[in-house]
């Protein structure tokens, strides 16, 4: 039976209000990507909201190359054991398999990434056949809404991860934006109808973009991610509609010592919590220091973005 | 002595789940039409100021406790709620928050507001897979009334009353099949927490109890004096 949530969250079951529930209490918060124990508890002492375990950071995937999998679950279970916020872990498009063993260890989200190679070039993972929930990255309302309906809990800009350069994830949450302006506008003027040609025009479900029209938003938290580098770039995503903020290269890339990225850290969680105070944004921007250098996404070749990956 | 003709009872807004309760008291609101209620989000010590009460939502605790410190919060909450006892409701994160004690807290522990004479244990439960929603029977409720629907994220629960006073007085349990009944709401005085988040549901109940609460403790207070704290003066006796 459908439930309607306070803040106009809806959730069809029981099951779906715990998974996209985390996602609600994660709001106003940093996600930071970890590959060891040293790095998850600085983004703890920090106060990010939850962290992701993984391998190597997307820039030095982009480096390394060749395929990029799950995490060694070693070296999850560690982080899991070093910290007490929600640990997170990516798991590759459509890999059933990776998503059990991270379900069956325990992580309190599952990142199904175009991050790390895909597994399908067909399907994405049936989300709803799981008990942990899913965050789905989107360039677009009918990839995120595609998500949606395959159980995502939680949704994220794809933006182009490892790059530093935010003009993506911009792109991806100005479209976003602007095709639930059109659906709310396809459902004033011409009703189920409009609605239902605007669902096959962007590949949605006509019940979920419905949904989406009379909310005015999409129907779960929605945080901005890939290659969002400073306190600027966080404020940015927030001002722009995004719940919260995931920070993947730009903590630790570049950084010239701990000390450096525990204050960048500290930067940009304090510039997500004032997204609108000018003030603390300018303290966060001192404090931040030196940011990741970065690869503009204009110079990289369309085989090399990762956005691409998934529809 | 009448309830005050007009309420503002903030949001703490450093992070977490704001909204939801916002919208939840809005709608509860409407059980007090002679009263006019004001639902600001909190983030700052002047903002703080004006509230004549207080809910700290969900959220994650260890970034509300960093975010409160490096705002200057701290201090001015602490006040709030043991110094002015204003009428504070803390779920989940907001129940670490307000209680005296927290066991399972980062390496180094956290800081906390207290208010509540217990030990809370944080993510009892474990990770996001034991998450859960129980049917509760909340004795506050009015009687025979339908279970409450109790929405559980890694939930940190109640795990001792400490100085055993008599002060705290526990309102609502759950307990998982193969597992001890656990505290999951208390109440001490004007300071109620919930493990559980209402604001999740949709049922209204739990808020419109809360603010009956609110404005009963605020007509206690007397309109005046009620009005005047509300408005961060520094009660005279007790600052």
């Amino acid at each position: 039976m459908a439930t309607n949530l306070a803040n106009g969250i809806s959730s069809i079951s029981d099951d779906f209000t715990v998974k996209a529930g985390l996602a609600q209490m994660l709001k106003g918060g940093v996600i930071m990507d970890v590959t060891n124990v040293e790095q998850a508890r600085i983004a703890e002492e920090a106060g990010a909201v939850a962290v992701m375990a993984l391998e190597r950071i997307p820039s030095d995937i982009r480096k390394v190359g060749g395929v990029a999998r799950m995490s060694n679950p070693e070296m999850i279970k560690e982080i899991q054991a070093a910290v007490t916020i929600p640990v997170m872990a990516k798991a590759r498009i459509g890999h059933i398999v990776e998503c059990q063993i991270l379900e069956a260890l325990g992580v309190d989200y599952v990142d199904e990434s175009e991050v790390l190679t895909p597994a399908d070039d067909q399907y994405h993972v049936q989300k709803t056949d799981f008990k942990v929930p899913f965050v789905c990255g989107c360039r677009n309302l009918g990839e995120a809404l595609r998500r949606i309906k395959e159980g995502a809990a939680f949704i994220r800009t794809k933006g182009e991860a490892g790059t530093g350069d935010v003009v993506e994830a911009v792109k991806h949450i100005r479209t976003v934006n602007a095709e639930i302006a059109q659906a709310k506008a396809a459902l004033a003027s011409e009703g189920e109808l409009g609605i239902a040609k605007l669902a096959r025009e962007i590949g949605a479900d006509p019940v979920l973009l419905k949904h989406t029209a009379e909310l005015g938003r999409l129907p779960v938290v929605n945080f901005a991610a890939g290659g969002v580098a400073t306190p600027a770039d966080a404020a940015l995503m927030m001002q722009l509609g995004c719940d919260g903020v995931f920070v993947g290269s730009g903590i630790f890339k570049d950084a010239l010592d701990p000390e450096h990225a525990t204050k960048r850290a500290r930067a940009i969680v304090k510039a997500v919590a004032n997204w609108t105070d000018k003030r603390a944004l300018i303290e966060a921007s001192i404090e931040h220091g030196t940011a990741m250098k970065g690869i503009s996404n204009a110079g990289l070749k369309e085989e090399e973005k990762l956005a691409g990956r998934g529809w | 002595m009448p309830p005050p003709s007009s309420i503002t009872v903030g949001v703490l807004a450093l992070q977490g789940g704001v909204i939801e309760h916002i919208a939840l008291l809005n709608r509860a609101s409407t059980s007090f039409p002679t009263i006019t209620f004001h639902f600001p989000e909190v983030k700052t010590p002047e903002q703080l100021s004006l509230c004549d009460a207080l809910i700290i939502p969900g959220g994650e605790s260890t970034t509300m406790a960093i975010v409160a410190r490096r705002l200057g919060l701290f201090e001015p909450l602490r006040e709030f709620v043991k110094i002015n006892n204003k009428p504070v409701w803390g779920t989940c994160a907001g129940l670490v928050m307000l209680a005296e004690e927290a066991s399972a807290t980062k390496q180094g522990g956290q800081e906390l507001i207290g208010g509540l004479d217990v030990r809370v244990l944080r993510n009892k439960f474990g990770t996001q897979a034991q998450s859960f929603v129980a049917d509760l029977q909340l004795g506050f409720l009015a009687e025979g009334e339908r279970p409450f629907k109790g929405v559980f994220i890694r939930a940190p629960v109640v795990e001792e009353v400490i100085n055993g006073n008599g002060k705290v007085k526990v309102l609502g349990t759950v307990k998982k099949p193969g597992e001890e009944e656990d505290i999951v709401a208390v109440r001490q005085g004007n300071v109620f927490g919930t493990s559980f988040h209402p604001e999740l549901t949709g049922d209204v109940r739990v808020h419109a109890w809360w603010l009956g609460n609110v404005v009963e403790a605020l007509s206690h207070k007397g309109k005046e004096k009620g009005l005047v704290v509300g408005r961060g003066k520094l009660d005279g006796e007790e600052a």
